[in-house]
């Protein structure tokens, strides 16, 4: 059976207490597909019969599973659009301003995952300043998800999931059954292993992608994690993170910069004391 | 393989994959390769797509009329105990023949253009084509052959 | 929201007026080209066209081209919808007016970020 809209209110419920996200109606098939691979390893018919179990008792493991598998996302391209756009209308022309046009702007893809995210700036930068030198250093836990970013090769479901056409015929040539991205985007994009709790890349950026990561942190964490972001990022350098995530709260040393319906965060560097 | 026809049973099965993951079953796993021997299908129904080109070649699937009906309830979203009109079973094995031939026509060197979908209880004549390569998939525990031809 | 739905296949048909029905939108469906131009010829605002491209009487490609020539039709945002994968085709689509392009087999999410790339989701969602 589908599920109930009592089910769907409770899970929505969870949801939104633990990570900040919204699952509006309409998202009943998320949930559904979302939750089917848990509720086929507890042997169980279907997911309403799951939610109602969780219902009657809530485990708290349990409903730690159900939050992961609602709020991971696929990787997709231009993942909620906003910050490429902030990224190429305000926050590199800031910086350009005050460095010089001919400074090489360096930017950490923080959990970067397959690397989405990291080519998704090339591609943003190179189309809107072509001119502009970048270096982009994309890091995650997983070498496995690192190896698939070096190679550059991604399956045709992939390419589907949020990078515009006009960019796909533009920067990706078809190889067999998947699409490679060009040699000068890969040029543009160097992939390392990383743990966000450990001492950040070597260097200084100017812009650091640190997206829906914080949302599955505590306080603490979080704050470290901001931390150490913060101590690579040249002042007058920007965070972007995740539509749900703050530092405000966590870490005063960002400044809060509105840019159209979303926010950036800029380093304000502290006089010393 | 033909340097005409670079399709191998890795391609064909990747493609079947993504097809399936996506469009039938909303995720990876239920579309796997066949082990052991290759069954003979009890009530056969089969679906090709064909290209008339540079490359003259067919790409065709072949499963029991059952498998077929549960494809089409699942690619429609019909409980399991809905019966599948004719017209239903047909458009639905068609275009999943459409969907894994198109993205194997994408893998030829030239650019060519698909015929629209033939679904029918009879495979359509093999005079005159040579098999180039297939594969036997499970598809829910079910037999689904997936060959490509060159016509 | 209001989309037309274009393939000559009833079962594609359903699949992509579902997922577009889930998101919010209102569906009405064409068997090709020509019946869709029909459609648009009748009046009522479009904000989107899902496109097949091979369908009989009348291929997607066509019907692109068509639109783009009609200036009463600018508002209508045209995604061509189908199998066709080739670097090649896809450059033919866009030169020909169609703003996005969408290779099946897709998924629901993969819809939805396309229309978060134009601009056409209806409803304010944060997942």
């Amino acid at each position: 059976m589908t599920l109930t809209p009592e089910s769907f209110s409770y899970v929505a419920d969870v949801v939104r207490q633990r990570s900040a996200i919204q699952l509006d109606l309409g998202k009943e098939y998320l949930v559904e597909s979302r939750l089917l691979p848990i509720v086929r390893e507890r042997g169980l018919a279907d997911v309403d019969a799951y939610v109602r179990g969780l219902r009657a008792r809530p485990d708290p493991a349990e409903l730690e599973l159900v939050v992961e598998a609602l709020t991971t996302n696929e990787t997709s391209w231009f993942r909620d659009a906003t910050p490429f756009t902030a990224l190429t209308q305000h926050v590199v022309p800031e910086i350009l301003a005050a460095r010089g046009a001919a400074t090489t702007l360096r930017v950490w893809s923080a959990a970067c995952s397959t690397g989405q995210e990291a080519y998704s700036v090339a591609m943003a930068l190179e189309d809107a300043l072509p001119n502009v030198r970048v270096q982009i250093t994309a890091t995650d836990i997983s070498e496995q998800v690192l190896a698939r970013g070096r190679a550059g090769r991604y399956t045709q479901l992939e390419v589907n999931r949020g990078l515009p056409a006009s960019m796909l015929v533009k920067h990706f040539t078809r190889s067999g059954t998947d699409w490679e991205i060009s040699q000068r985007l890969r040029s543009m994009v160097t992939f390392q292993r990383h743990n966000l709790l450990h001492a950040p890349p070597a260097g200084q950026f100017d812009v650091v992608f640190l997206r829906n990561v914080l949302i599955y942190f505590d306080l603490a964490t979080k704050r470290e994690v901001l931390r150490r972001a913060r101590s690579v990022v040249r002042p007058g350098g920007y965070l972007l993170l995740g539509a749900a995530e703050t530092t405000l709260g966590i870490d005063d040393d960002w400044e809060r910069v509105p840019v159209g319906r979303s926010s950036v965060y800029r380093h304000n560097a502290r006089r010393a004391a | 393989m033909s340097p005409l026809a670079p399709f191998d049973t890795v391609q064909i099965t990747a493609i079947a994959e993504e097809v399936f993951a996506a469009m039938v079953d909303g995720e990876p796993g239920h579309l796997v390769p066949w082990a052991g021997d290759a069954p003979v299908l009890a009530e056969p129904l089969h679906a090709w797509v064909e290209i008339h080109g540079t490359f003259a070649g067919r790409t065709l699937l072949s499963t029991d009329v059952s498998t077929a009906d549960d494809l089409a309830r699942a690619l429609l979203g019909m409980p399991a105990d809905e019966a599948v009109s004719e017209e239903d079973l047909v458009d639905a094995f068609g275009e999943v023949v459409n969907v894994v031939g198109g993205n194997l026509k994408a893998l030829l060197p030239v650019q060519e253009k698909l015929t629209m979908p033939r679904v029918g209880r009879t495979a359509p004549d093999t005079h005159g084509a040579t098999r180039i390569d297939g594969v036997v998939l499970a598809w829910r525990g079910r037999p689904l052959d997936v060959s490509v031809w060159q016509i | 929201m209001r989309a037309l739905v274009i393939d000559d296949s009833r079962t594609m048909r359903r699949i992509v007026a579902g997922a577009l029905g889930r998101l919010g939108y209102e569906t009405v469906e064409a068997g090709d080209g020509q019946e869709a131009l029909d459609v648009l010829e009748a009046g009522g605002r479009y904000d989107l066209a899902c496109i097949d491209w091979n369908m009989p009487v009348m291929d997607g490609l066509t019907f692109v081209t068509n639109v783009r020539a009609n200036p009463h039709w600018r508002s209508v945002t045209l995604m061509m919808v189908t199998t066709e994968s080739e670097h090649g085709q896809i450059v033919r689509a866009l030169a020909a007016g169609a703003h996005e392009y969408m290779i099946k087999p897709f998924t629901p999410d993969a819809l939805r970020d396309k229309l978060e790339l134009l601009g056409l989701l209806p409803l304010e969602e944060t997942v």
